[in-house]
C-alpha cells in the first residue's frame, strides 16, 4: 500500500485538524503521516494531502484528547505541537494513536518505550522549559503610557504557556508581550482576560528598525518604543544591584552562562554595556 | 553606641551598599509556596521557584537580598559587617525597600524581597523595623509575591510571630557546626539563641498546618519552610560533623533546605584559613550533592560518612563513592529492582527512576530506552542489568570502577584535577596486575 503524506499548518489547530483527517481516512494508521509544512523532500509513490486547519474539527479532538487521555497527556501534547522542531506532526499522531487506538490512555505519556511517545515527551519537555525560562528572564520596560512591554525570541511558541502566569501574577496591569520570532503578541488589557493577536507586518517600528543597524536586541526596544522617565532610573538600579550580587572570589562565567544562555541574555538589559 | 550611617544618601549607593553586604547569605530560592494572586494585588508564588537572573558567579539572583542596615553591635569575625570594620554603613526606609520590591517586581526583575538585617541598636529594634517593611508591603501595597525573613536571634518570639503570618519563608542562621565554633567565631552570639527561634518558626509552621486542615481561610505562617545556612572550611571541622548536624536539622527541626557556604576571609583575619586560592567550592559542592542524597534519596549521612571516613571525597561524587564501597548490592536490575533501589544506582536519578517505573509496566526496558529517560549510562553501566547482561562486560571491581569514573573526570582548564582531601589515592595499574610478568 502506498505511503500518504498530509500536509498541515504550523500550529496547533493545523495538526489537531490533520490528526482528525488521519482518523477520518479510516485506512489504519500504518501508512499515514502529517508532515507540519511544505515538503521539501517529494518522495515517488507516495500521495500527498493537503488539510486546512478547521475550527470545528480542532475542537472535537480536543474534546476527545481530554476525555480519553486526561489533561495531563493533553497538556503534553499541546506543548509538543508548539515545538519547532518539523516532525512534531507526526511525533504527537503517532502518540495519539498511541493512547487512543492502542489503549494506553491517561498512560500514554509513560509509555517512553514507544519512539513516537518518547518523542513527543522531549519536545513537550523543551518547550515547558523554555516557557519556563521566558518566565524567568523576560524584562517588561515600562512605557510612556504606562503599560509594561516585554521582547522575547524563543525557540518554540511558549506565549500560550507563559501568558496565564503573568496575567495571574499582574491582573491590575496592561501589559504586552511580543514574540519577535512569530510576530505574535500576548496582550493583557488590566483587569480582563488575556488574548493573541498575530501581527504579522503590523508594528511599524519593527520595520523601521531594519534600517537601524542593531548591536543586541536588548537596545533595539528603545529604537521605536518611547519608555517612561521612571523606567531608566529601576533599570539602572536594578544593574547596579545584578552586578553587586556576584561574590568576586567565586567569580565562574561558565556557569552564569549554562545557567543562562546567551540568546536569552540578549533581551536582557542588565547584560548590554552600560 | 554611635551609629555611623550617613545621613542623607542617594538610593543608588544604599542599594550598592545594602545589596554587596548582603550578597554572602546563600539563599536565594524562591520555591515552596503556591499561591494565586487574589485580584486585589500584584503578584503570585510558584511552587518551584523562578530565578530570574543570574549573577557572573553562577549563583542565581531570584530575590532581592538586601540587609535593612549593615550596621551592626556585634563583632563576628567572618562577617564583612562586624562592628570593628570600617566599612561605609547605610540604612534603608521601610518605604524605600517597598518601593524598590514594588518596582523590580512589576518589571519581573525579582521574585520577591529576602530581608536580612545587621543589629541595630538591639535585635528587638531591628525585628521591629523588619517586621515594619514587611506589614507595609503586604497590606499597604498588597505585594503577594514571595518574601523572604531572616529572624533574629535573640528577638521577642511575640515578634518573629508577627512576622511569620507576613513571611514565606524564615531563617536563623546556624553560621557554625557546632557550638564551641560558634563561640570561637561569634562571641555575641549562643547557640541556644539561634536554635529558640528555629524551634519557634517550627512550631508555628506545625501549628498553621494543622489549624489550615480545619480552616480553609486560616492565616499561613511561613508557608515556604524554614532555611538555615553553615559557614564551610573556617574551622576544621569534618563533613561527616557537618552532615550529622544537617541531618539533625531536617529530622527533628523539619528545615525545608540548610544552605553551605564555602567561607571567604573577607576580613583577612590570619587565625582563619586563607582562601587566596579561593573558597573551597569543590567541598561545597559535595556537602550539596550530599544533602539532596539525604532529602531525595533517603540516604543517611552516617551510610555516607562515618568516624574513620569523616570527609567526602573530592574525585567521586558522593553516591558513586557510596555505590563502589557497596558493590554487594550491584548490579542492580532495571526491569525488577524497587524505586528505592534505583534511586541509589549512580546516573539515575529522581525522575529517571520514576520514569522507569513507569515506562516498564508497558514492556521490559532496553539500555536504548534508559538513554531516552535521561540515565547517565556512563556512569550507571557499571551498576546496572538490562534483561540480565550488562551493556558490556564490566569488572564489579572498586579499583577498576574507579578508574574509569574518575576518567571521565577530566582535569579543568588550569590543568587541575580535583585531589582527595583524604589522601585516598588509586593507584595506577600495571602490567603485573594483569598477571604478565615483566622481562
Amino acid at each position: 500500500m502506498e505511503e500518504k503524506y498530509i500536509i498541515c499548518e504550523d500550529s496547533l489547530e493545523g495538526i489537531f485538524t490533520a490528526v482528525y483527517d488521519a482518523y477520518a481516512l479510516r485506512e489504519g494508521h500504518e501508512h499515514i503521516h502529517i508532515q507540519v509544512g511544505e515538503e521539501d523532500n517529494y518522495r515517488l509513490f507516495a500521495v500527498y494531502l493537503y488539510s486546512r486547519p478547521d475550527y470545528v474539527k480542532t475542537n472535537k479532538v480536543i474534546k476527545t484528547l481530554k476525555s480519553r487521555l486526561g489533561d495531563e497527556v493533553y497538556l503534553a501534547l499541546c506543548r509538543a505541537a508548539a515545538s519547532f522542531y518539523e516532525d512534531k506532526g507526526e511525533a504527537v499522531y503517532r502518540t495519539v494513536v498511541d493512547g487512543i487506538t492502542a489503549g494506553s490512555g491517561t498512560r500514554t505519556m509513560d509509555n517512553l518505550r514507544n519512539p513516537y511517545v518518547a518523542r513527543t515527551h522531549e519536545l513537550a519537555r523543551r518547550t515547558a522549559n523554555e516557557a519556563h525560562k521566558e518566565i524567568e528572564f523576560l524584562r517588561f520596560g515600562e512605557l510612556e503610557n504606562g503599560v509594561l512591554y516585554a521582547r522575547i525570541g524563543p525557540e518554540n511558541n511558549v506565549m500560550a504557556f507563559i501568558m496565564p502566569h503573568f496575567a495571574d501574577r499582574l491582573p491590575k496591569e496592561n501589559f504586552l508581550i511580543h514574540d519577535e520570532k512569530r510576530d505574535l503578541f500576548g496582550v493583557h488589557p488590566a483587569g480582563k482576560d488575556w488574548y493573541m493577536v498575530s501581527g504579522r507586518g503590523a508594528c511599524e517600528y519593527n520595520i523601521a528598525d531594519k534600517d537601524n543597524a542593531r548591536t543586541t536586541a536588548a537596545d533595539a526596544p528603545d529604537a521605536g518604543i518611547r519608555l517612561s522617565g521612571e523606567e531608566r532610573k529601576y533599570r539602572e538600579l536594578f544593574a547596579l544591584f545584578h552586578e553587586t550580587a556576584a561574590i568576586g572570589e567565586r567569580r565562574n562565567r561558565r556557569l552564569q552562562q549554562q545557567m543562562l544562555p546567551l540568546r536569552f541574555q540578549e533581551y536582557m538589559f542588565e547584560f548590554s554595556p552600560r | 553606641m554611635e551609629v555611623r550611617i550617613a545621613p542623607q544618601m542617594p538610593l543608588a549607593d544604599k542599594l550598592k551598599i545594602l545589596a554587596d553586604a548582603a550578597k554572602y547569605d546563600v539563599s536565594c530560592s524562591s520555591s515552596g509556596s503556591s499561591r494565586r494572586n487574589d485580584g486585589t494585588g500584584i503578584g503570585n508564588t510558584l511552587a518551584a521557584g523562578i530565578c530570574h537572573s543570574f549573577s557572573e558567579d553562577g549563583r542565581c539572583i531570584s530575590l532581592l537580598k538586601i540587609l535593612f542596615t549593615n550596621e551592626c553591635i556585634y563583632d563576628c569575625r567572618y562577617c564583612i559587617n562586624r562592628r570593628s570594620n570600617d566599612v561605609p554603613r547605610a540604612a534603608f526606609t521601610p518605604d524605600e525597600v517597598c518601593e524598590l520590591t514594588m518596582e523590580f517586581y512589576r518589571r519581573n526583575y525579582i521574585e520577591g524581597l529576602f530581608l536580612s538585617s545587621g543589629i541595630l541598636y538591639s535585635p528587638d529594634h531591628t525585628m521591629e523595623l523588619i517586621c515594619e517593611t514587611v506589614y507595609k508591603l503586604r497590606t499597604l501595597h498588597r505585594f503577594q509575591g514571595y518574601v523572604h525573613v531572616k529572624a533574629i536571634p535573640g528577638a521577642d518570639p511575640a515578634l518573629i510571630q508577627r512576622v511569620g503570618f507576613l513571611a514565606d519563608r524564615m531563617s536563623v542562621n546556624l553560621e557554625m557546626a557546632t557550638a564551641d565554633g560558634l563561640k570561637a567565631m561569634a562571641p555575641n552570639k549562643h547557640r541556644n539563641n539561634i536554635l529558640k527561634p528555629m524551634r519557634q518558626i517550627q512550631n508555628g509552621i506545625i501549628q498553621s498546618k494543622n489549624e489550615l486542615t480545619v480552616y480553609k481561610h486560616a492565616p499561613r505562617f511561613c508557608e515556604a519552610g524554614q532555611s538555615t545556612q553553615m559557614v564551610i572550611g573556617a574551622l576544621p571541622e569534618s563533613d561527616y560533623q557537618i552532615m550529622s548536624v544537617a541531618e539533625n536539622l531536617y529530622n527533628k527541626f523539619s528545615l525545608k533546605r540548610v544552605y553551605y557556604s564555602a567561607f571567604v576571609n573577607v576580613n583577612e583575619d590570619k587565625d582563619l584559613p586563607a582562601t587566596v586560592f579561593g573558597p573551597p567550592l569543590l567541598r561545597e559542592h559535595r556537602l550539596y550533592q550530599a544533602d539532596w542524597l539525604l532529602r531525595f534519596y533517603n540516604f543517611k549521612a552516617d551510610e555516607l560518612l562515618n568516624e574513620k571516613r569523616p570527609n567526602f571525597n573530592l574525585a567521586l561524587d558522593p553516591k558513586a563513592d557510596w555505590a563502589v564501597r557497596h558493590l554487594e548490592a550491584f548490579p542492580v536490575e532495571i526491569n525488577r529492582a524497587d524505586y528505592h533501589t534505583l534511586l541509589r544506582i549512580p546516573g539515575v536519578g529522581v525522575r529517571s527512576a520514576r520514569r522507569i517505573v513507569a515506562a516498564r509496566r508497558f514492556g521490559s526496558l532496553t539500555f536504548e530506552d534508559l538513554k531516552k529517560m535521561g540515565v547517565v549510562i556512563k556512569r550507571a553501566l557499571y551498576f546496572i542489568t538490562c534483561g540480565g547482561r550488562m551493556l558490556y562486560p564490566a569488572k564489579l571491581d572498586e579499583e577498576y570502577i574507579v578508574r574509569n569514573l574518575t576518567e571521565q573526570n577530566k582535569p579543568g582548564k588550569d590543568g587541575k584535577l580535583s585531589f582527595m582531601a583524604d589522601g585516598t589515592v588509586y593507584r595506577q595499574m600495571s602490567l603485573s596486575d594483569y598477571g604478565v610478568q615483566p622481562g
